[in-house]
C-alpha cells in the first residue's frame, strides 16, 4: 500500500549520559530469605485479632461439650448478677435506650447508607470486600448460632427484647460489623479513622454494657461477636483493600496513585539504591493529572562516580496491584464492548507489567524512536510493587502547550513513520504523550506500546498524531505534510479508521474544546474511503460476555444472600 | 516459580469457596440456619423456647419428621417462638407452629388432648375445597397453636404427620435437665 519511501533515519533526538554506574561498594545482591525494601507486613494488633479469633474457636469448641458450658454459664451468671444488683428504674429506662443503638433499623440504615456511599463513589472493590465480609460473618454467626443453641441468661429477669439464639449476640456483631465496614470503607486512615474508631468502640461499650444491664446477652456471647464483628471485619479489610495500597481519601486525586510518603518512601530510596545503584536524594509525585495507569515519580539523584558531585533527575513510575487491575478491568471492558480491538490480553501480573514496559523502552529506543532511556526497574514489594525509572526529558514541553510549525509537524511525522517501518505502535498518542524539546518530538509512556501491531492500529497512531498536530496548526497543513511520509491512502486509511474510541480521551475533549471538525476536514482532504468497523465478534468476545453476565447474575446472588442474611430488609 | 502457583491457586480456590457459598446462600436459604427447630431430643436448645415463655409447661419441639416435611423459619423471641412445618405435598401452604402465652380459643371444637394436662381445639375456617383452620394445644402458662390448609383429600395424611411430627416436651423435665447439666433454673 505504502509508495512513499521510507526517510532516513534522522536523528532520534537527544542523546542520553549513561548514568549508572555501580557504587563504591557494588550494587548489593538481596541475600535469600531477607525481605524485600517493602515487605509485606502483618501489623500487631492484626495478629492479636487473628489471636482473638482463636479465641472465640476455642470458646465455641468448649460451649459444645455441656461440662465446659455449664462452667462457663456459671461464669456469665455471676457477672450478670454483680451488674443486676446496679438495677434501679431510671436506669434501666437509660439502658433501654442505649440498647435501642443495636436495632435492625441502626443496621439497616448504617448498612445501606455505607452501600450507597461506596456506589457513589465508584468504590467496587471496597464495597465487594463490605458485602463479602458481611455475607461470611453473617452466616458464620448464624451457622454457631444453630450448631450451639444456646439459651439466654438463666435464673436472672431478662429486661429487654432479644431473638434468637445467645451465642454469638448477633445484634452486637452486625452492629460492630457496620461501624467497622464503615469506618474502613470510607473514613481516610489517620486522625479521622481513628477518631471514628473511638466513637465507634463507644457507641459498641454503651450498647454491649446496655445489652449486660437487662440480662439480654452473657458477657461471652458478646465477646464472641465482637471478635467476629470487630476484630475479624478488621482483618479482612486490612487484607482486601489494605491502605497503603487502596487509600480513601476525598482530595479529588486519581485513586490509582499510591502514597510515597512513610515505609514505602523509604522503600523506594532503598530499593533504587541497591538494585540500580542510585543514590536518591529526593523522590516526588510528578504529573499525576495525566497519569491514571501507574503513580509517576521525579526523582533526583545524586551520581556517585562518573560525575561525583553532580545531580540529575529521572523519571519514574511506581506500578502495584490495583494498577494491574486496572489495566485488566479496562481490557476487559473494551473486549466486550468492541471486541478484541488487538492483541489486549492483560498482563498476569505486576512484574509482567513492569517487563513490558521496560522491554518497550528498549526496543524503541534500539528502533531510533525518541523516547526515554531506561533504567531499568527496582522491585519494591515481590509480585506486588514496582518501580521503573528513565530518562526525564528536562525542559520538554507538551505539544500543546508550543507552537507548532512545519519543521515540528515533519518530525512528529517523521516519529510515526519510522513506528510503522520498525512494526511498532505507540497506542496512545495524544498531547500529553508527546513533548517537545529544542524542536525535537519525543514520546513518552510506551507501556501500551505493541509490536507487530494491526495494520489498523497503526493506522490509528497515524490519525491520533495527525489530530494532535492539527490542533496547534490546521489539517491542511499537517495533511500536506503527511504526503511527505505516507500515501493519500495511508491517510484515508487512518481517518476511515478513526472513532470516538480510537482517540484518547484527552484528545478527544480537545478536539472538543477546539470547536473545528478536523476529523471530518482530513477526510474530506484524504481519498475516499469506506469506514473500517471496528465491532468484530469472535468466540472470545462471546465466552468473555457470557462469563460476565454470570458472574453479573452471581454477583446479584451474592447480594442478595447478604441482604437476606445480614438482615437489611 | 512454584511457590507463586501455589498462592495463584489457593487465590482461586478461595475466590470459588466465596463463590460457592455466595451461590449457595443465595439459592438454597442456608442463610436462614436458625430455620432448623430443635429436636425433642436435645433439651438444651429447647431452653430457648421455654425462656421466650416464661411460665409455660410445655415447649413444641421436633420429634420424628415423616418423609416428605421439613422445619424452618425457627424464631424464638422474647413473647414467643414460631416455625413452620414444610410438605411436598402441600407446597408453599406450611404448617405455622407458634408458641405464646395464650391463645382466643373462642369457637373452636375440642379435640383428643396430645399431652397429659393439655386441652386441644380445632378451629375449621375451611372445609371444601381446602381443609383450613387452626389447631390448639392449651396448657398451664402457655398455649401452640397450628395454623393449616391443605387440599381436601390431602388433608387426613397431613393433618396425622404434623401433629405426629411436633411434639410438647414438658418444661418441668426440661427443668430438671438444665440443673443437672449446667446447673441453672430456667426462671428466677
Amino acid at each position: 500500500m505504502t509508495t512513499v519511501p521510507t526517510p532516513g533515519a534522522g536523528d532520534p533526538g537527544p542523546e542520553v549520559t549513561p548514568l549508572i554506574a555501580a557504587p563504591l561498594g557494588g550494587r548489593r545482591r538481596r541475600p535469600s530469605g531477607e525481605p524485600p525494601p517493602l515487605p509485606r507486613r502483618v501489623d500487631h494488633s492484626t495478629r492479636w485479632y487473628l489471636l482473638l479469633g482463636a479465641v472465640a474457636v476455642a470458646l465455641w469448641g468448649g460451649m459444645s461439650v455441656p461440662l465446659v458450658l455449664g462452667a462457663i454459664t456459671q461464669a456469665d451468671l455471676a457477672v450478670l448478677h454483680a451488674v443486676a444488683a446496679l438495677r434501679s428504674a431510671w436506669l434501666t429506662h437509660v439502658m433501654r435506650g442505649f440498647d435501642a443503638m443495636s436495632s435492625p433499623w441502626v443496621v439497616r440504615v448504617v448498612g445501606w447508607g455505607t452501600i450507597a456511599a461506596l456506589v457513589a463513589l465508584r468504590r467496587f472493590r471496597h464495597l465487594a470486600v463490605y458485602l463479602i465480609a458481611f455475607l461470611a460473618v453473617g452466616l458464620l454467626a448464624t451457622i454457631v448460632a444453630a450448631g450451639l443453641g444456646r439459651m439466654r441468661p438463666a435464673g436472672i429477669q431478662i429486661l429487654g427484647t432479644w431473638q434468637g439464639y445467645a451465642q454469638p449476640a448477633r445484634p452486637v456483631a452486625v452492629l460492630a460489623l457496620v461501624l467497622v465496614g464503615a469506618i474502613y470503607t470510607l473514613a481516610p486512615a489517620g486522625g479521622w479513622r481513628n477518631r471514628a474508631k473511638w466513637a465507634a468502640a463507644v457507641i459498641l461499650g454503651l450498647v454491649c454494657a446496655s445489652r449486660l444491664y437487662l440480662a439480654v446477652d452473657h458477657p461471652t456471647d458478646q465477646v464472641t461477636a465482637l471478635i467476629l464483628g470487630w476484630a475479624l471485619a478488621v482483618v479482612v479489610f486490612r487484607m482486601a483493600v489494605p491502605n497503603d495500597v487502596f487509600p480513601i481519601s476525598y482530595r479529588g486525586g486519581r485513586k490509582a496513585h499510591l502514597d510515597i510518603g512513610g515505609r514505602r518512601g523509604e522503600a523506594i530510596v532503598r530499593a533504587l539504591d541497591q538494585q540500580l545503584g542510585l543514590h536518591v536524594t529526593a523522590v516526588e509525585p510528578f504529573g499525576l493529572e495525566s497519569s491514571a495507569g501507574s503513580t509517576p515519580l521525579r526523582i533526583d539523584v545524586h551520581l556517585r562516580i562518573q560525575n561525583d558531585g553532580q545531580h540529575a533527575t529521572l523519571f519514574g513510575k511506581l506500578y502495584a496491584l490495583n494498577h494491574l487491575r486496572s489495566d485488566r478491568w479496562y481490557k476487559l471492558a473494551r473486549t466486550v464492548l468492541y471486541g478484541r480491538l488487538e492483541d489486549e490480553k492483560p498482563f498476569s501480573t505486576v512484574r509482567r507489567l513492569v517487563e513490558y514496559e521496560d522491554h518497550m523502552l528498549r526496543l524503541m529506543r534500539d528502533a531510533g524512536l525518541p523516547t526515554p532511556r531506561p533504567y531499568g526497574f527496582a522491585e519494591i514489594t515481590p509480585e506486588r510493587e514496582y518501580l521503573i525509572v528513565m530518562e526525564f526529558f528536562q525542559d520538554a514541553r507538551e505539544l500543546r502547550n508550543v507552537p507548532v510549525d512545519a519543521r515540528v509537524i515533519d518530525d512528529a511525522l517523521r516519529v510515526v513513520r519510522r513506528m510503522w517501518d520498525a512494526g511498532i505502535a505507540h497506542r496512545d498518542l495524544k498531547p500529553s504523550n508527546i513533548l517537545l524539546r529544542n524542536d525535537s518530538v519525543l514520546l513518552i509512556d510506551v507501556a501500551f506500546a505493541a509490536i507487530r501491531p494491526t495494520p489498523w492500529r497503526q493506522a490509528v497512531d497515524l490519525a491520533n498524531m495527525m489530530l494532535t498536530l492539527a490542533l496547534a496548526s490546521t489539517p491542511e497543513v499537517v495533511y500536506a505534510q503527511a504526503l511527505r511520509f505516507f500515501a493519500a491512502g495511508d491517510v484515508a486509511e487512518a481517518f476511515a479508521a478513526c472513532k470516538s474510541i480510537t482517540v484518547p480521551s484527552q484528545l478527544r475533549s480537545l478536539i472538543r474544546a477546539d470547536g473545528r471538525d478536523l476529523i471530518g476536514r482530513f477526510r474530506e482532504l484524504a481519498p475516499a474511503r469506506r469506514p473500517v468497523p471496528i465491532q468484530l465478534w469472535d468466540l472470545q468476545r462471546i465466552r468473555i460476555t457470557v462469563t460476565l453476565v454470570v458472574s453479573l447474575v452471581l454477583a446479584v446472588a451474592l447480594f442478595a444472600a447478604f441482604v437476606r442474611v445480614a438482615g437489611l430488609l | 516459580m512454584r511457590r507463586l502457583r501455589t498462592r495463584g491457586r489457593i487465590r482461586l480456590a478461595a475466590a470459588l469457596a466465596a463463590v460457592i457459598c455466595a451461590a449457595a446462600a443465595a439459592l438454597t436459604g442456608c442463610g436462614s440456619l436458625d430455620g432448623t427447630v430443635p429436636s425433642c431430643d436435645d433439651p438444651l436448645k429447647l431452653a430457648i423456647i421455654a425462656q421466650s415463655v416464661s411460665g409455660a409447661s410445655y415447649v413444641p419441639c421436633i420429634g420424628e419428621l415423616p418423609e416428605g416435611w421439613s422445619t424452618s423459619g425457627f424464631d424464638p423471641a422474647s413473647g414467643g417462638t414460631s416455625f413452620t412445618l414444610d410438605s411436598d405435598r402441600s407446597p408453599g401452604r406450611p404448617v405455622t407452629v407458634r408458641l405464646s402465652a395464650g391463645c382466643a380459643t373462642g369457637g373452636a371444637s375440642p379435640s383428643p388432648p396430645r399431652a397429659p394436662g393439655v386441652l386441644s381445639y380445632t378451629r375449621l375456617t375451611s372445609i371444601s375445597p381446602r381443609f383450613a383452620g387452626t389447631l390448639y394445644d392449651v396448657f398451664p402458662g402457655g398455649c401452640v397453636s397450628y395454623q393449616f390448609d391443605f387440599t381436601l383429600g390431602e388433608h387426613i395424611a397431613l393433618m396425622e404427620q404434623f401433629q405426629s411430627a411436633v411434639g410438647l416436651y414438658p418444661v418441668q423435665q426440661l427443668r430438671l435437665v438444665l440443673k443437672q447439666k449446667l446447673g441453672v433454673e430456667i426462671s428466677p
